[in-house]
């Protein structure tokens, strides 16, 4: 046992002589994903790798470590601690819970590691949020639909999973957007947990119950399904529906000239989010302290928005990717840097 | 030379049948050596306290899951009688203005929830005879509404008093510690109680146990309000390491209960297994979760490789567990 401890307390030490003989220009980055049910997570996390690789070009070696698997909350948790426990110089953490991570994010900052959250927000005080505003995605589509529809006409809402801090965003966005048209009606709201099966099969009810729809508010994959449910009725040409950003999708909307628009959420914002934590390791201050939000963490990305005027561009950025890929944009490091003084 | 190995195999045979979680334990030390190598910090008082400290609930859910698996049940409900405990208590202490009172007050209330799920449960089960599991999967969609109504979205925070006990220190020593202590001697007392007895009894074979005379129904019901209780002891400790209330934060714990519980060498079928099996069972399946990532494997094959993991744990127990019966 006392050999163990020697061993162990030897490689402490090699790691703590490497760790500050270091390259001041030399960071250790951990990314952790706490649900793998999407393709658009893998991609936020390849997105993410590519990022850092991209700064090896300014002479910054920026090294990440993944945890990326299906957990609960607690388990999500001991990725942070893993992360702590390994001593990287920052977190970037698409989290499971907004509020769950607020005593470990501040064992974090104790330690001196740099917590970014991107694609969901959370309360901490010690940790920055970088990614869309899921009120203002929510908003964006709803905006759109309301105009299209001429301010005028029943509308139902497809809805994620009930109680998800990113779904109550957006049906707040979408909310107070419809309630500035006194002329458009939400007839009715459902929960279809952001599955296209149970987004189609949600359509299929809604239309056989308002047979006089005419404008579907639907978030991300759901869309698709719903689409389908539209098409099998016959009532693409009279309906208008949101739709979402999967090239499978895009190559429909083309085809048969649906009458589509989509808010992008896109899965670029975790190399955003690591592009930003970059330069705050390199001591950078931001010119607006990110201050936004319900939690006064956040710094919002700008939110694409893709409709028949533009529908084009997207297909062509996505020709050649798999079907499942999904139209992106990320904050590039010239970009990032134009936030810093 | 042969008889010597029969003696030994003997009273390893003898070991097992009185301690059935030896396999977990073997496998907990295997991982811990195997974690301390890859990231000696994960293995120092700091990381030890961190692992206590993030699956104390999960051990405390898989002891739930124990009882009602004794005798043969089980209760998919667990992570959802979690989410709505955490959500009622973490309301009420804000109700009650976050008070050290408060938080007093809403433990009791929040082991009466547990209470009453567990009854909920075991009414259904036992008396109105529907099967466990998917009995209980419908109450898991149940009780997931009432946190839902209760709390409907994820955020609201816990009191610091409640956090800061729970992640603080007491005498230099983590409190987690102490509930780690606490749990021991409740699980060791518990283990020599009757009910715990006729649980397996009931497990081992329902048919002859009701015509020895024993109150089969009865017995099953008391095995889910044990379940309930322990899942609301599970509720505090999650409150305590997420500091908030999430309508949704239990609801994948459940499936990782049922896999603690077999890690640690309990059977399903019933009438066999301990407790304290279960919370090496938790504990293994923290310690694969860390070391997966530890040893260095890319984010694709995360999944696999930890559920890869989970089955050779759960074959090594099972060929060890085997070859001391054979």
């Amino acid at each position: 046992m006392s050999k163990f401890t020697a061993i162990a307390l030897s490689t402490v030490a090699a790691i703590a002589v490497t760790a500050f003989s270091a390259n001041a220009e030399d960071f250790k980055i951990g990314l952790s994903n706490g649900w793998v049910g999407s393709e658009w997570r893998t991609q936020m996390i390849d997105e993410a790798k590519a990022a850092a690789e991209a700064w090896k070009a300014k002479g910054v070696n920026v090294e990440v470590v993944v945890q990326s698997a299906n957990v609960d909350v607690p388990g999500q948790i001991a990725h942070v601690r893993n992360f702590i426990n390994e001593g990287v110089n920052a977190i970037i953490i698409n989290p499971n819970s907004p509020t769950a991570f607020d005593p470990v994010f501040a064992q974090a900052k104790e330690a001196g590691i740099l917590v970014i959250s991107t694609d969901a927000e959370v309360s901490s005080p010690d940790a920055l949020y970088v990614g869309i505003d899921q009120t203002a995605w929510g908003a964006a589509g709803a905006e759109w639909l309301a105009k299209t529809l001429n301010g005028k006409g029943n509308v139902v809402a497809i809805n994620g999973v009930a109680g998800h801090p990113a779904n109550e965003m957006r049906v707040a966005g979408y909310r107070s957007v419809f309630s500035k048209y006194p002329d458009i009606k939400v007839v009715n709201e459902v929960n279809a947990n952001w599955d296209q099966a149970q987004g189609q099969q949600a359509m299929q009810n809604l239309l056989a119950t308002y047979p006089d729809i005419n404008g579907v508010w639907v978030q991300d994959g759901m869309a698709a399904g719903a689409w389908k449910s539209i098409m099998d009725a016959g009532k693409a040409g009279s309906i208008a529906a949101t739709g979402e950003i999967r090239k499978d999708f895009i190559d429909l909307w083309i085809k048969d000239k649906l009458n589509s628009g989509a808010s992008v959420n896109p899965p670029g914002v975790m190399a955003s989010a690591l592009n930003v934590a970059v330069l705050m390791l390199q001591k950078k201050e931001l010119k607006e302290p990110a201050t936004a939000g319900q939690y006064k963490n956040a710094m919002y990305l700008p939110i694409p928005f893709i409709d028949s005027s533009n529908v084009a561009d997207a297909a062509k950025q996505l020709d050649g990717k798999p079907g499942y890929y999904s139209y992106t944009e990320q904050l590039s490091i010239e970009d990032a840097e134009k936030l810093f003084k | 030379m042969a008889g010597a190995a029969r003696t030994s195999s003997g009273g390893f045979r003898r070991w097992m049948e009185r301690y059935p979680f030896l396999p977990a334990l073997l496998i907990l030390a295997v991982l811990l050596a195997l974690n301390g190598f890859y990231q000696p910090r994960s293995v120092s008082l700091v990381g030890i306290t961190g692992l206590v400290k993030t699956y104390l609930a999960l051990m405390l859910l898989a002891v739930a899951q124990t009882y009602v698996v004794y005798a043969g049940d089980i209760d998919l409900s667990v992570g959802a009688i979690v989410s709505l405990v955490n959500c009622v208590i973490v309301v009420l202490m804000q109700y009650m203005g976050g008070t050290a009172f408060s938080a007093l007050g809403a433990i009791g209330v929040g082991l009466a929830v547990g209470l009453a799920c567990g009854l909920v449960n075991g009414l259904l089960v036992a008396t109105f005879r529907l099967q466990a599991i998917v009995a209980t999967f419908a109450t898991s969609i149940f009780f997931t509404g009432i946190a839902l109504y209760i709390l409907p979205v994820a955020g609201l925070p816990a009191p610091a008093a409640f956090w800061r006990t729970y992640g603080g220190r007491f005498l230099d020593i983590p409190f987690v510690f102490y509930v780690a202590v606490v749990l021991a001697v409740i699980l060791w007392a518990m283990a020599r109680t009757r009910l715990v007895m006729r649980l397996l009894a009931v497990g081992d074979d329902a048919q002859r146990a009701f015509q020895s005379g024993l109150p089969v129904t009865a017995i099953r019901v008391r095995g889910y309000v044990m379940t309930g209780l322990f899942s609301a002891l599970a509720a505090f400790c999650v409150t305590g390491d997420t500091a908030s209330g999430d309508p949704l934060v239990g609801g994948k714990m459940t499936l990782y209960s049922v896999a603690a519980v077999v890690l640690g060498g309990t059977a399903l079928s019933g009438g066999y297994g301990t407790v304290v099996g279960s919370v090496f069972g938790a504990l293994i399946i923290g310690l694969i979760n860390s070391l997966v990532y530890f040893v260095g494997t890319p984010s694709e094959w995360q999944n696999l490789v930890q559920g890869l993991a989970i089955l050779i744990a759960l074959m090594a127990g099972v060929v060890v567990g085997r070859r001391a019966r054979a």
